[in-house]
């Protein structure tokens, strides 16, 4: 593309009209000609002043206060572009009330799951939740840190469980407390790994994963403590990562167990 | 108390000095973790972004959803705003117009575009399309600016820009080439550039 085809794109772009494949190979050469980037800016601030012919309309109060309680929650701020919340996981966190194609994300390719996976673990944990209820622990825990944890949980005027069943048959159950900030994991079937991989702990939190820690398990049981306090609305999820966890700080697979907590 | 009065997040003073771009103040700030700035920065564009995204999406409570993923958005990616490569006041409405015509665009949300602009199902005549667009332009410098334009490409702009439709889109609804609407977009854009004085 030369510059006098890029320019031509430029205010379809600004207006956010081009289509699709106009779309990436604008982005294309955008990346491989920052020198054009002047193009970009000035039909950008062209369109943003059509922007002052509507009127302003005045969002209801509850909407800024609901913003601002995210905020000062855990909602991290991203430095770079793979961090930003796609919209799909937004909608989900805050239950609308269409439903979302998230199934398809399943069989998406790998390369997608970057895109996928907050929206993937939210529906996840709608398709796979399998109500209420308590499970024997006794003999699987084998961790005095999670053996106290779940005493403490269950102790709680609040306790709360939900159990899913994995699409091999296994059992996991999340039992927290707000009250008590603890979040446990018990599980039994699940899957074998590989020596160099281990099951890594998520929280899920407006849309952003927060690593909470890692387990194994040598007969498909454990008892994991996740770490960290659990807030209200977390999904708990695992995915199966690295020994020692995964490289980046986020999931780089889909989880294999999603909870919702609300 | 420190009272400021911004109109929209950037003053023009009428000495023609540099114009301060306090969104874009604000913006760093936020980069930065600053909740007060981003109340700040709320408050000063939220009816204006709102305005847009009503503008484009017509559905209130979709809207309101909308409104609030624009300003995560802006919360997480605040350090990607870069003050030399325009205002913060359009990087923010930049950001709200975006993610009001994808939504316009899904599937949930075609029902009522359909509804409102009637396209699919009367056979409007494309004049009859532009005029309802353009009976709806309120800000005076902007509707000025556009009345300079030739019809055809006032009529890609704002079925692009409030409509949010894409310029194939807009080529069936007009019976234009593709080619055709995406000069018209490119010199009309151009054009309202040079009316409006925006300078890079």
């Amino acid at each position: 593309m030369n510059e006098q085809e890029f320019v031509e794109l430029t205010a379809g772009y600004a207006l956010h009209a081009l289509s699709p494949d106009d779309e990436r190979a604008f982005e294309t050469a955008r990346r491989q000609h920052p020198e054009w980037e002047h193009h970009v800016t000035t039909d950008a601030e062209t369109a943003a002043l059509l922007a002052d012919s509507v009127s302003d309309v005045a969002p209801p109060p509850s909407l800024r206060g609901a913003l601002l309680a995210q905020i000062s929650g855990a909602t991290p701020q991203a430095a770079d572009e793979s961090l930003t919340v796609p919209a799909t996981a937004l909608r989900a966190d805050r239950r609308t009330t269409t439903p979302e194609p998230e199934p398809e994300a399943a069989v998406k390719p790998r390369r997608r799951r970057a895109q996928t996976w907050f929206a993937l673990a939210a529906s996840l944990a709608l398709l796979v939740g399998v109500g209420w209820g308590a499970v024997f622990v006794g003999e699987r825990l084998n961790t005095p840190a999670s053996v106290v944890a779940l005493d403490e949980i269950q102790s709680a005027p609040d306790a709360q469980s939900e159990t899913v069943s994995l699409s091999d048959g296994g059992e996991v159950t999340a039992h927290w407390s707000e009250s008590v900030g603890k979040a446990v994991l018990v599980s039994d079937g699940l899957p074998t790994i590989a020596d160099d991989e281990s099951f890594e702990l998520w929280f899920v939190r407006d849309g952003a994963a927060i690593p909470a820690g890692l387990f194994t398990s040598d007969d498909g049981t454990a008892t994991a403590l996740l770490d960290g306090p659990i807030e209200s609305g977390d999904v708990i999820a695992v995915t199966i990562e690295p020994a020692g966890g995964s490289p980046t700080g986020q999931p780089t697979s889909d989880p294999i167990v999603a909870i919702e907590t609300a | 108390m420190l009272v400021l009065v911004v109109i929209d997040g950037v003053d023009v003073p009428e000495d023609g000095a540099d114009s301060v771009d306090h969104a874009g103040e604000l913006l760093l700030r936020v980069a930065d973790g600053d909740q007060a700035a981003f109340a700040r920065l709320y408050d000063m564009l939220s009816p204006r972004a709102f305005g847009l995204i009503l503008r484009v999406l017509v559905d209130r409570s979709q809207s309101e959803e909308v409104l609030q993923e624009v300003f995560l958005e802006i919360w997480q990616s605040a350090a990607r705003f870069a003050p030399n490569k325009g205002q913060g006041r359009s990087w923010v409405l930049t950001i709200a117009h975006r993610r009001a015509v994808d939504r316009v665009r899904s599937a949930q949300a075609s029902t009522d575009r359909d509804v409102r602009a009637g396209f699919r199902d009367m056979d409007v005549a494309h004049d009859g399309v532009a005029e309802e667009v353009e009976l709806r332009i309120e800000g005076q410098r902007v509707s000025e600016a556009l009345a300079t334009l030739p019809d055809p490409q006032r009529e890609a702009i704002t079925l692009a820009y409030f409509g949010g439709y894409s310029q194939s889109e807009i080529a069936a609804l007009v019976g234009a080439p593709l080619g055709t609407i995406k000069t018209r977009m490119r010199d009309g854009l151009s054009r309202l550039r040079v009316e409006m004085g925006v300078t890079s």
